[in-house]
């Protein structure tokens, strides 16, 4: 009787189909009622968000409050690469550095959009950044939007390199009206950032906390 | 004396399988956990395998898949269903490693690698790894699925099967 203990093959397979039934039935259940839970019905990945045309240049005002003599305000001209068909640029780690130096001077009218996750966000970002992550959008619109539609310009970044966070994040911006040419894409983002020993600040906006990464 | 050593050999068989199953399930449970935390980046990585162009689809896949490896941990762990759960999980990674397996040949062709030299995130749930690693364990994975679908070590389950045996 050594096989007396064995189940026949059919009743196996049921039970792996009952398993695949209410196993499926236990994961749709949890992704919907999960915080992180994925929208089915989204596309997270919208074509053309990685397309670069030659460089042009803008002349982005610094220096002066929005608001005060228009005429005297002083500028300087920054060279940058627009995305095709997007309408915003692509800026460097110096044009990035210029922005938030001009931010302090303009608050409000130059506004930075960090475009990763909770988690990479709180663990440090360009100080005064907004967080947005493009992947869950409805989370952070009402925070968000107000800010970047009084805001003149609007740097947004994720970690650099093959990310295409910032560009998704722009995008999602566009599609809620943001104008284009006021969009920023900074294409070195966080990794860049950091290894460029720029100030970095953790935890929540306006945390306090900033200090210089040295690597 | 032949009863007593097949005795003890049926003991070690049924404790072998009963830490097989333990194992299965916790390993299960984490990677699955692993990747529900992060439903996101479990999306990006399903996507490099282009499985397929359909976003709905995808998004279903990256939202069911760890949750139901979760599933099917719990179950192992308690002891429910565990040759259907066996079984799930032998469908499951029979193609998933072969996924990992063309996709690392891929790599290998575009960087001109040793195979074992490749190295990626598979989206298995415990990041990135040398392929040669990866693909072991999830042959270590597999053969433990096989050897529950074998039936021994019913002890500490709960329901080791959910369909009754025919009356003898």
């Amino acid at each position: 009787m050594k096989t007396a203990h064995r189940t026949p093959v059919g009743r196996v397979l049921l039970e792996a189909a009952l398993v695949a039934v209410f196993g499926a039935a236990f994961a749709f259940a949890a992704n919907r009622i999960s915080p992180r839970g994925l929208a089915l019905a989204r596309d997270y990945f919208p074509t053309g968000t990685n397309e670069v045309v030659p460089a042009a240049t803008i002349i982005i005002p610094v220096g002066e409050p929005p608001d005060v003599n228009p005429a005297a305000r002083s500028s300087v001209q920054i060279p940058t690469t627009p995305t095709q068909g997007r309408g915003w640029q692509l800026i460097d780690d110096r044009q990035a550095v210029q922005l938030l130096h001009d931010s302090h001077l303009r608050p409000g009218a130059i506004v930075f959009i960090d475009a990763r996750d909770e988690e990479h966000y709180l663990g440090g970002h360009v100080p005064g950044a907004y967080e947005f992550d493009p992947y869950y959008p409805e989370k952070y619109f009402p925070a968000i939007l107000p800010v970047c539609r009084a805001a003149e310009q609007i740097v947004v970044y994720c970690n650099g390199g093959d990310c295409d966070d910032s560009q998704k994040a722009a995008l999602l911006l566009r599609d809620m009206g943001i104008t284009n040419q006021k969009i920023f894409v900074y294409g070195g983002g966080i990794t860049e950032w950091t290894t460029n020993h720029q100030p970095v600040e953790t935890g929540t906006r306006n945390s306090g906390n900033v200090n210089i990464t040295i690597q | 004396m032949t009863d007593h050593q097949f005795s003890w050999k049926r003991v070690g068989v049924n404790l072998f399988t009963v830490l097989a199953r333990w194992l299965l399930g916790a390993a299960f449970l984490y990677l699955g956990l692993t990747k529900a935390l992060h439903p996101v980046d479990f999306l990006k990585l399903l996507r490099q395998y282009d499985l397929t162009s359909d976003a709905t689809l995808l998004n279903a896949l990256a939202a069911v898949l760890p949750w139901f490896e979760l599933f099917c941990g719990l179950l192992l762990l308690a002891g429910v269903a565990v040759r259907g759960t066996a079984l799930t999980l032998v469908l499951m990674l029979v193609p998933f490693t072969l996924l990992v397996w063309h996709r690392a040949l891929l790599l290998q062709t575009a960087q001109n690698l040793p195979f074992c030299a490749v190295s990626f995130d598979c989206g298995c749930g415990a990041g990135k790894a040398f392929v040669c690693r990866k693909l072991s364990e999830n042959l270590v994975l597999l053969g433990l699925s096989v050897w529950l679908l074998w039936g021994r070590g019913r002890q500490f389950s709960l329901r080791f099967s959910l369909m009754k045996p025919p009356a003898p």
